[in-house]
């Protein structure tokens, strides 16, 4: 894994890396990575991925129309917010 | 009278024979919470609610459940209304749940006691406690040692008597691990048997919450609360419950009981090794029969769960980014500074580690090869499981290859070194199938678990194996001496 790619990853999750640690979490992901690479000694010819172990479709509920306006409550949690909305930097110019 | 590692069953009869009411009960766990406080078990106290809540059950003076007035302690993972949720990440340092775990809500209604939320492995990313941002939990059977992770503060608190029960997760080995590193018991039910609601999500397709105890009968105790439909989870199963203290008792003679070949337990430790051949005797005096089975892909375990777990949790933490709640960065310019300063500066190190992993697994070219592969090899293990409980009833295996070890010293140069402590749990949750731990003696002075994996929704059998194992022995009731603390 070069460095590129660890950039490029950082930048998909967000996530920047102190230089300091850069190239100690460049090996370890390398080391990582060679680990799971093992799974390709694997024949899984013709099996269906398995991505929950229920393998059951999601239940329906009734589309029952519920007022439970719970805003106040949400908004406290947010480091800004005015009485309506999450505050965020400006994104439009 | 003290009320230090009391099981539910004995606080339950001193608080019907009026020898505590549920007020004094409280009282004495916050005190015992507060003696044993450089434990470090607990992140947040719920000192005052709780004192009322048990002033109103002493007050009703009606017991129509086993666990009214009963203090448990719950993992920080789960969100409690009113009462700081951290998850143990700096990232949600700050955050106030506005609602109430399904799971916590059911054994609340039952009319027990959360006294407080414990430590834990950041986000549950970790098998010894050691990446949680309010700091290491000790072992309480040596101080300097890890109690396992990631539900290492819920572990260590039942182990140090402060409380006889507490919640945990369970997504590669969190509650079975840290429960046979402190001496107690701990299940991972079945995935889909508790309502994963209100649950902070790690890895969708695998995390499952339980019961850590003092004994197999209280672990069923809470399970029995804790089961059940739950319409605002999805994969939650909607079965009828059955009453899993109905189901201990029964005698195990022709339990058939499978020991997996490709473990190679030969290659463990010793002690490890003698432990584990001591529980099969005991088990063969009881009448069970032992049958060697073999699983074929269980070597890919450990890979596979690296592959998927990060990939699922890389997906379920990008909505921590500093906008709707938890920790927000100061000084950001654009919106894309603020996510990225927010959660470079609130996650872990592990979570970070995880989160990249997860997100390279997913990228774009690397898909297939990476996560779907993983997902493909998933299957042929839960065929492996399914093939072998054609002729065996559950699996009996070591829950860790070895015991606590000290602060600091596993994983620090490879990871990996780190993520082989749950080489023989992680099969159960890839498979969705439930396993539970129990001590069976100590190696080295530090207590061993052994781990039995039962059949998709069989937690009767293993909870009924695990109570006629304890029946039989007195492993479940050591106690660490806690003169260190």
């Amino acid at each position: 894994m070069d460095q590129e790619t660890v950039r490029t990853i950082c930048y998909l999750a967000r996530l920047q890396i102190d230089e300091d640690k850069a190239q100690k979490i460049e090996n370890e992901l390398e080391t990582i990575i060679e680990m799971i690479g093992g799974l390709q000694a694997f024949n899984t010819e013709n099996i269906q991925p398995l991505y929950s172990p229920l393998e059951k479709t999601a239940f329906m509920h009734e589309d029952i129309e519920k007022s439970d306006n719970q805003k106040e409550k949400f908004l406290q949690n947010a480091a800004a917010s005015n009485e309506d909305y999450f505050l965020v930097p400006r994104v439009v110019e | 009278m003290s009320i230090q590692f009391k099981t539910i069953r004995e606080l339950r009869e001193m608080l019907d024979e009026k020898a505590i009411s549920s007020e004094e009960l409280t009282n004495e766990t916050h005190k015992l919470a507060e003696d044993l406080k450089e434990l470090n078990c607990f992140v947040t106290m719920n000192k005052d609610a709780s004192i009322e809540k048990a002033k109103l059950i002493d007050q009703a003076d009606k017991t129509d459940s086993v666990l009214s007035g009963i203090p448990l302690a719950q993992k920080d993972l789960f969100c409690t209304e009113g009462l700081r949720t951290t998850c143990s990440s700096k990232i949600l340092s700050n955050f106030i749940p506005p609602y109430t775990a399904t799971a916590v809500m059911k054994l609340e209604n039952a009319g027990s006691i959360t006294i407080g939320k414990t430590n834990m492995d950041e986000f549950a990313m970790g098998s010894s406690n050691e990446t949680s941002y309010f700091g290491n939990v000790h072992n309480p059977w040596k101080k300097g040692y890890v109690p396992g992770g990631s539900s290492g503060g819920s572990a260590a608190a039942v182990a140090a008597g402060i409380v006889p029960a507490a919640t945990g997760t369970d997504t590669g080995g969190s509650i079975r691990q840290p429960a046979a590193h402190c001496g107690i018991t701990g299940i991972k039910p079945t995935y889909g048997r508790v309502s994963r609601w209100g649950m902070i999500a790690f890895a969708s397709s695998l995390d499952q919450a339980g019961p850590l105890a003092r004994s197999a009968e209280d672990c069923a105790i809470l399970l029995n609360e804790m089961s059940g439909h739950d319409s605002k989870d999805t994969t939650s199963l909607d079965i009828e419950s059955t009453d899993l203290l109905n189901s201990i008792n029964q005698p195990i003679k022709g339990l058939k009981i499978g020991i997996v070949k490709e473990f190679s337990l030969g290659d463990l430790d010793s002690e490890v090794q003698n432990r584990f051949e001591d529980s099969k005797k005991l088990y063969e005096t009881l009448g069970a029969e032992f049958v060697e089975i073999s699983l074929p892909n269980i070597s890919a375990s450990v890979p596979t769960y690296y592959s998927i777990a990060p990939a699922e949790c890389s997906s379920n933490l990008s909505r921590f980014d500093g906008v709707r709640f938890g920790y927000r960065a100061e000084n950001t310019g654009d919106l894309n500074d603020l996510y990225i300063k927010s959660r470079s500066e609130g996650f872990g190190d592990e979570v970070k580690r995880r989160i990249l992993i997860g997100t390279y697994a997913l990228s774009a070219g690397y898909y297939d090869a990476y996560y779907k592969k993983a997902q493909q090899v998933r299957r042929l293990i839960k065929n492996d499981f399914a093939l072998a409980f054609e002729s065996i009833d559950l699996i009996m295996t070591p829950t860790s290859p070895g015991t606590a070890f000290a602060f600091g010293s596993k994983g620090t140069q490879n990871p990996i070194e780190l993520y082989l402590e749950d080489l023989f749990t992680i099969s159960s949750n890839l498979a969705g199938l439930p396993a539970i731990s129990i001590p069976h003696g100590n190696v080295n002075s530090m207590p061993a678990g052994l781990q039995l994996i039962g059949n998709f929704l069989r937690e009767d059998q293993i909870l009924n194996a695990a109570h006629i194992f304890q029946q039989n022995s007195a492993f479940h009731l050591d106690k660490p001496s806690m003169e260190e603390f």
